[in-house]
C-alpha cells in the first residue's frame, strides 16, 4: 500500500549526517545580505562625498543634485529592493503562483498598472521631461482637444487655431499652460515626483519601524510589549500632522528665504511618528504566530528568536503589512498635498498641492474657466487613493496565509 | 409504521472548489424516527457534516447547491424560503457543533446567550426566559448555575461550554437534535459525561438525535441505528447491534477493524479518501476495497440491497425504507448473483 | 548500550505565576507540574496520560528544556540538562525532539513540506541545500510519503499526512528521544491506527526512546510499554501498561479506563447494571488545588472517616453535600425541607451508622433552613484522610506504583463494613 515506511535495512539518510562536522556551521552571509550592505555603503560613500568634498556640485555620473530627501529616497529604494524585489525573484515559483492569482483579479491588475505608471513617472519623470521656463505670452493655453473663450481675458494670445473666438488647444501644450505660461504637464510630473518621494520614503521608514516595534512587542510580550504599546498609545494621541505643523511654524520657520523643512522634514516627521496603527496590526499577527505550531516546532528544534522572527513571523505577516501600508501611504501623500496647499510644506520641484493652489488663483480667469490647471491634479490623487486601496485588497486576497491553511 | 420524523432522500450537495465542483454529498438517503438516535459515521471528507448541515441549509459555503428532498414532519424543507427555515433552525431542529469554542460568542455571558436562544423563537419575557435558562443550564449539569449564569465563555471549561451549547440547542424543546461531532474536541472523560447527558435528555424529552461522528466507539455507546457514509454516499445502514455483529460492507468492516480493542494489532484501511471533485465510477470504495471484483467498476454507487435474514418484504430496491428491512448495504457482493465472500459472511 | 535510563526526571516542578491587576503583581501560582518523577529507557515508549489541565504537556516541554523548570532534576544520558553549555545544548536539541499537538497548525503555510522538514537541518548548520533536501526527502519516504510530496504545500495534505510530515521533521535530526504530544487526537479513528502503527514501527526501526502524551488511555494502550497517569500536575499511578490496565490501583485510572468507549453496543446494556465509574465534574482549577489527595472531590472511592461506617458509595454522596456546603455552591433558600436536600444528593435512605445518620439529619435540616454555616459545622465531622494528607507514589500490592490511600487494598472488591 506504500503507507508504511520501507523496512529495508539501509539506514535512513538522516542517521548519516555527521553532526560533529556539520554542527555549528553557520551559513556564509547570503548574497542578498552582502548586496544590501554594499548598496547602503555606496550610498553612504556618496553622501560623504557630497557633504565633504563637493557640497555644492552635482554627483557626476547621474548629474543629480541629490538633496536631503533624495538620500532618504535612495535608502528607501535599496530597502525595497532587498525586502520586496529580492524575495520575489529568489522565490520564483511562489512569485509565479501569486502573480497568476493576481492576474485573475482585473481590478487589482488595473490598480497595479496605475501605481506602476505613477512610480515610473515619479522616478524618471523629471529626467525624461525637458523642463521649460515660463512663457508669459503663452499663458492659459487650453489642453489639446479643449478650447477656451478668448473674450474672458484681455490681451490673450492663442498658440493654436482660433475658432469662433475660442482658442483651441495644441500638442505643444498637451495639458495646457497656467497663468504665467508654464507647461502644466511639467507641473504634474513634478507633483507626481514629489508625491512618489514622499510616499516611498515615508512608507519605507514607517514599515521598518512598525515591523520592528510590532514584531518585538508581539513576539516577546510581557513588559517589552507593555512599554512599546504604551508608547504607541502616547504617540497616537498626537497626530503626525500636528507635530509637523508645530515644528514647521515654530522651529523651521515660515519666513521668506527660510525653509519650512521641506519634504525632508515632512518625510521624517510622518515616517517616524505615523506608524503606530501598523505596528499594532503587526503585533497582533506576531502574537498569533508566536504560538503557532510551526514556531513552536522551530524553537523546539533549537532555532533562535531571530531565525523564527525572520523566517516565520514576519513573512507570514506580509499580507497585513502590505495592506496596512496601502491604506497609510495615500494618506501621507494627501497630507503632503494638503500642507503644500496651505504653504506649510514648500517643495522644489512643486508638489501637487502647490499646483492646485496656483491653479485656484483668480488671475485672468475664474478658476473653473481654467479647470485644466487643477482638475487633473485632483483626478491623479483620487486615482492614487483608489488604486492603493484596490491594490491592497488584492494583495491581501492573494497573500493571506490563512487562506492557504484552509 | 408511522412516517419518520426526518427523511432525507437523494440529497446532493455540490459547491465550487479550487479544482472544480466538489460533490460533497452525492445521493444520500436516511431517516430519523421520533425518539431514536441515528449515527452518521464516516471519516473526514465523507460528507457527513455537509449532509447534516444541508438539512436546514446551514451550510456555510455560499456556492453550495443543494438538491433532493428533506422532509421534516411532513414538510419539505428544501422548498421552504430562508425566513421560513429560520423558524425551524434552533426551533424544532436544534444543532450542536463540534467545537464549543466557536459556538459561543466570547463577548456575551453564557446565560445571556441561552436567554437569547430562547427569545429568538419564543415570545417570552426576559425574566421568564432567564428563569428557563437557569433551569436548562441546571439540567445540562452546570453546577451552581446562579453563580455561573453571568460568567463569560472563557471562564468555562471545554466540557462546560459544550453543556451550555447543548442547553442553547434545547432552548426551544426541539423534536430533533443534530449533533455534529459534539465530543471530538473533548477529553475522553468529559466525552463520556456529554454522551450520558445527551442520552438522558433524549429519553426524557423523547427527542430524536442525529449524531455525527467519525468514531465507531462512540457509535456503539449511543446509536440505535447507524448510517455509514463514505465519499458522499451511504455505504450501509443498519441497526447498531446488526452493524457491530455482522457488518456487511467491506468499508464498515475496515472501519470497525481500525477500532482499538477490536482488530488485532494495528488494522488500517490503507489508501485515502477519493478526490471529491473526481470520485471513482462505480462503488466509491472500490480503489481501497480488498474484496473488489470487476462488477464494482463503472456506473453509479450500487443501489441498496438487503442483508441477512430478510423476512419476506425485502424487495432490494431500497426505495421502500419503512419496511422491516433495516440492514441494507450498497455493495454488489450482496447481489443475488454473487456469492458473498466467505470472510465477509456472517458475524464475527 | 547501557541499562541506565536515557532520560531521568526527578521531582520536576513547574509553577506559573498568576498575575493580576494593573501592575501585574504575582498573586498566586499555578502548579502545572508538581513533583513528577519517571525514567525513559532507550527503545521503550512511556505514556503520559491525563485530562486537559493535568500538566502532561507542560511536563514534556519542561523536561526538554523548552521551558525552565521551577525545580527538580532532568538528566539526559546521565548529564543534567541545566548544566549543558552552548554546544552540548545544541546537541541535546538534536537528540531530543518533540512533535506538538495538532498537525493542522504545525506547518508554515508559506513553505513547502520539504522546506519545513529540512528547516531543523538548516537551524543546526547543515549548509548544503541539496544535502538538506536529500535528507528531508528520505525522511518523508520513511514516514510513508513520497519524494514528490516534498514540493507540495501543507494545505494539500490531510490531517494524517500532516502528522506524518510532522514526524519526518522531528526525525531529520536523528533524535534518540522523541516526545509526541497527542499525536492522534485531531485525527479520525481510522487514521489514528495508521499513525500509531507508524510510531511503533519507527520506534523499533530506529531504537527510539519515546514519550507519548494522550488523554486517551485507549491510544496509550496500543503503543506504550509503561504508563504514567497524571492528575493535576502529579503522577498518581505508574506502571507497565498491561498491569496498569488489568489491575488499576488508582481510582482515577479506573475512571479513565471506563471512559474509553466500548466498541461494542452490547457493552452499554451490561454497563447499566454494573454502573461504570462515572467521573463527575472537571479537573479543578490548578491555581487552587484541593487539599490532600487532589482527586478526592471527584473520587468514587474516597476513604470514609474512621469514626463512622458507610455502605459502599454512600460516603461519596455525603462528601458531595459537605463540599457543596463548604464551597458556597448552595444558596440558603434552595431547598424547601431536609428531604429535598437528601433527595438532591441521593441520600434518601437512612445511613446504616446511627451516629452518621444523626449528623446528616441535623445538617440537612440546617441546609433547608438556610443555616449553611451551621450545616458546614455539622458536616465537618465527616472528614477523610484523602483531604488531609497527600498520598505518596508508592509500590502497591499489584506491583506497580500508585498514589492513593487505598493502596494495597484490592480496588475491585473493596467495600466497607456495615
Amino acid at each position: 500500500m506504500g503507507v508504511m515506511p520501507s523496512s529495508d535495512s539501509d539506514s535512513p539518510e538522516f542517521t548519516r549526517v555527521d553532526w560533529d562536522t556539520e554542527a555549528g556551521g553557520r551559513r556564509r552571509p547570503a548574497a542578498r545580505t552582502v548586496g544590501f550592505a554594499l548598496a547602503l555603503a555606496a550610498i553612504g560613500a556618496l553622501l560623504t562625498y557630497d557633504l565633504l568634498v563637493a557640497p555644492a556640485k552635482t554627483i557626476p555620473p547621474l548629474e543629480w543634485d541629490v538633496r536631503k530627501e533624495g538620500w532618504l529616497v535612495l535608502v528607501s529604494l535599496v530597502v525595497l529592493g532587498r525586502y520586496v524585489l529580492v524575495p520575489l525573484v529568489a522565490d520564483r515559483e511562489r512569485t509565479a503562483r501569486h502573480v497568476e492569482a493576481f492576474l485573475r483579479r482585473p481590478a487589482g491588475v488595473l490598480a497595479l498598472a496605475y501605481l506602476a505608471a505613477f512610480a515610473v513617472l515619479g522616478l524618471f519623470g523629471p529626467d525624461a521631461f525637458e523642463f521649460t521656463y515660463a512663457k508669459p505670452a503663452h499663458n492659459l493655453q487650453p489642453p489639446v482637444f479643449a478650447s477656451v473663450n478668448m473674450s474672458v481675458t484681455d490681451g490673450y494670445s492663442c498658440v493654436g487655431p482660433v475658432v469662433d473666438g475660442h482658442c483651441q488647444g495644441t500638442w505643444q501644450y498637451p495639458l495646457g499652460t497656467n497663468y504665467i505660461g508654464e507647461n502644466v504637464i511639467e507641473h504634474f510630473v513634478s507633483g507626481i515626483h514629489v508625491a512618489f518621494k514622499a510616499g516611498v520614503s515615508a512608507g519605507v521608514i514607517m514599515a521598518v519601524v512598525a515591523v520592528v516595534v510590532g514584531t518585538t512587542a508581539g513576539y516577546y510580550g510581557g513588559w517589552v510589549d507593555d512599554v512599546l504599546m504604551r508608547y504607541v498609545d502616547v504617540q497616537q494621541t498626537v497626530p503626525a500632522i500636528v507635530v509637523y505643523i508645530v515644528l514647521a511654524t515654530l522651529y523651521l520657520g515660515n519666513v521668506e528665504n527660510i525653509s519650512d523643512g521641506g519634504l525632508f522634514a515632512f518625510v521624517l516627521v510622518f515616517g517616524l511618528l505615523d506608524w503606530g496603527g501598523i505596528a499594532r496590526l503587526v503585533r497582533g499577527e506576531a502574537i498569533q504566530r508566536r504560538t503557532a505550531g510551526y514556531v513552536r516546532a522551530a524553537r523546539a528544534a533549537g532555532a533562535s528568536d531571530l531565525h523564527v522572527i525572520r523566517r516565520h513571523v514576519v513573512p507570514n505577516s506580509t499580507a497585513t503589512i502590505v495592506t496596512a501600508l496601502t491604506r497609510r501611504i495615500p494618506l501621507i501623500i494627501l497630507a503632503q498635498v494638503g500642507l503644500a496647499y496651505l504653504e506649510l510644506n514648500r517643495t522644489r520641484p512643486v508638489s501637487l498641492g502647490g499646483v492646485i493652489r496656483f491653479g485656484l488663483r483668480e488671475r485672468y480667469m475664474p478658476w473653473h474657466a481654467k479647470w485644466w490647471t487643477t482638475l487633473p491634479a485632483v483626478l491623479i490623487l483620487v486615482g492614487l487613493v483608489v488604486a492603493f486601496n484596490v491594490f491592497g485588497d488584492t494583495v491581501r486576497d492573494v497573500l493571506d496565509p490563512r487562506e492557504e491553511v484552509r | 409504521m408511522a412516517d419518520p420524523l426526518l427523511s432525507v432522500r437523494d440529497l446532493h450537495v455540490r459547491f465550487d472548489g479550487d479544482d472544480g465542483t466538489v460533490r460533497a454529498v452525492d445521493g444520500v438517503d436516511f431517516d430519523v424516527r421520533t425518539g431514536e438516535t441515528v449515527c452518521l459515521v464516516g471519516e473526514s471528507g465523507s460528507g457527513k457534516t455537509v449532509a447534516c448541515e444541508s438539512i436546514t441549509r446551514l451550510i456555510s459555503t455560499e456556492s453550495a447547491e443543494i438538491t433532493g428532498e428533506v422532509r421534516f414532519d411532513g414538510t419539505d424543507l428544501t422548498a421552504l424560503s430562508e425566513s421560513a427555515l429560520e423558524s425551524y433552525r434552533g426551533g424544532r431542529i436544534g444543532h450542536v457543533f463540534q467545537n464549543p469554542q466557536d459556538a459561543l460568542d466570547p463577548v456575551y455571558t453564557v446565560g445571556a446567550q441561552v436567554v437569547e436562544a430562547i427569545r429568538i423563537h419564543r415570545d417570552v419575557s426576559k425574566s421568564a426566559a432567564r428563569a428557563e435558562a437557569i433551569e436548562l443550564l441546571d439540567r445540562v449539569g452546570i453546577g451552581d448555575v446562579t453563580e455561573r449564569f453571568d460568567d463569560y465563555p472563557h471562564q468555562f471549561s471545554g466540557g462546560m461550554k459544550q453543556r451550555a451549547v447543548v442547553a442553547m440547542a434545547l432552548a426551544c424543546d426541539p423534536d430533533i437534535l443534530i449533533a455534529d461531532e459534539p465530543t471530538t474536541a473533548l477529553d475522553v472523560t468529559i466525552q463520556r459525561q456529554v454522551l450520558e447527558l445527551l442520552a438522558d435528555l433524549q429519553e426524557e424529552r423523547e427527542m430524536a438525535l442525529l449524531f455525527v461522528t467519525h468514531d465507531l466507539g462512540v457509535v456503539a455507546e449511543v446509536a440505535d441505528r447507524v448510517v455509514v457514509m463514505y465519499a458522499g454516499n451511504v455505504m450501509e445502514t443498519a441497526d447498531v447491534y446488526e452493524l457491530f455483529d455482522a457488518p456487511a460492507h467491506p468499508y464498515t468492516r475496515a472501519l470497525l477493524d481500525c477500532l482499538p480493542g477490536r482488530g488485532e494489532g494495528f488494522e488500517t484501511i490503507g489508501g485515502a479518501i477519493p478526490d471529491p471533485t473526481d470520485p471513482p465510477a462505480g462503488c466509491r470504495f472500490r480503489p481501497r476495497c480488498p474484496h473488489a471484483i470487476p462488477e464494482c467498476e463503472g456506473g453509479d454507487q450500487p443501489g441498496f440491497r438487503p442483508v441477512g435474514p430478510a423476512d419476506g418484504e425485502a424487495d432490494g430496491d431500497g426505495a421502500n425504507e419503512t419496511g422491516p428491512v433495516e440492514h441494507r448495504v450498497s455493495c454488489v457482493l450482496y447481489d443475488d448473483t454473487h456469492g458473498v465472500p466467505s470472510d465477509l459472511e456472517g458475524g464475527r | 548500550m547501557s541499562d541506565d535510563p536515557l532520560l531521568i526526571v526527578r521531582d520536576l516542578e513547574k509553577h506559573y505565576p498568576v498575575r493580576s491587576g494593573l501592575l501585574r503583581r504575582v498573586t498566586g501560582h499555578v502548579e502545572a507540574v508538581d513533583g513528577v518523577s519517571f525514567d525513559v529507557h532507550e527503545g521503550e515508549t512511556v505514556g503520559l496520560v491525563g485530562e486537559s489541565g493535568s500538566g502532561k504537556s507542560t511536563t514534556a516541554t519542561t523536561m526538554l528544556g523548552l521551558e525552565e523548570s521551577t525545580s527538580g532534576e532532568i538528566r539526559f544520558d546521565g548529564e543534567p540538562i541545566t548544566a549543558f553549555d552552548g554546544d552540548e545544548r545544541e546537541r541535546f536539541r538534536r537528540r531530543a525532539q518533540i512533535v506538538f499537538q495538532d498537525p493542522n497548525s504545525a506547518f508554515d503555510p508559506r513553505l513547502t513540506v520539504g522546506e519545513s522538514v529540512a528547516e531543523p537541518l538548516a537551524i543546526h548548520g547543515l549548509r548544503d541545500p541539496d544535502r538538506r533536501r536529500e535528507v528531508a526527502v528520505d525522511a518523508l519516504e520513511r514516514v510513508g510519503l513520497s519524494a514528490a510530496d516534498a514540493d507540495r504545500y501543507p494545505r494539500e495534505f490531510s490531517g494524517g499526512q500532516k502528522q506524518r510530515v510532522a514526524l519526518a521533521r522531528a526525525l531529520v535530526l536523528d533524535p534518540d528521544l522523541l516526545v509526541v504530544d497527542e499525536p492522534v487526537s485531531a485525527l479520525d479513528v481510522s487514521v489514528q491506527a495508521e499513525i500509531l502503527s507508524l510510531l511503533a514501527e519507527l520506534q523499533t526501526d530506529l531504537g527510539l526512546a519515546m514519550v507519548l502524551i494522550s488523554h486517551d488511555l485507549g491510544v496509550v494502550r496500543q503503543v506504550c510499554d509503561r504508563v504514567c497517569v497524571m492528575y493535576l500536575g502529579e503522577i498518581v499511578e505508574r506502571g507497565p501498561t498491561d498491569r496498569l490496565f488489568d489491575d488499576p490501583q488508582h481510582p482515577y485510572t479506573e475512571a479513565l479506563l471506563s471512559s474509553i468507549p466500548e466498541p461494542d453496543p452490547r457493552g452499554r446494556d451490561d454497563a447499566d447494571g454494573t454502573a461504570p465509574v462515572e467521573l463527575t465534574g472537571d479537573v479543578p482549577d490548578p491555581s487552587n488545588p484541593p487539599s490532600g489527595c487532589s482527586f478526592h472531590p471527584r473520587c468514587h472511592r474516597v476513604v470514609p472517616p474512621e469514626s463512622f461506617a458507610f455502605a459502599d458509595g454512600r460516603f461519596r454522596r455525603v462528601l458531595d453535600l459537605r463540599l457543596a456546603v463548604e464551597n458556597g455552591d448552595l444558596s440558603p433558600d434552595e431547598f424547601d425541607d431536609s428531604s429535598a436536600v437528601r433527595t438532591e444528593y441521593g441520600l434518601v435512605d437512612e445511613l446504616s451508622d446511627a451516629d452518621a445518620e444523626r449528623v446528616l439529619t441535623e445538617a440537612a435540616e440546617a441546609v433547608s433552613a438556610g443555616e449553611l454555616d451551621a450545616a458546614a459545622d455539622r458536616l465537618g465531622a465527616f472528614d477523610t484522610v484523602c483531604e488531609r494528607t497527600d498520598p505518596a507514589l508508592e509500590p502497591t500490592a499489584a506491583g506497580h506504583h500508585a498514589a492513593c490511600h487505598r493502596r494495597g487494598e484490592s480496588v475491585e472488591g473493596s467495600s466497607e463494613a456495615e
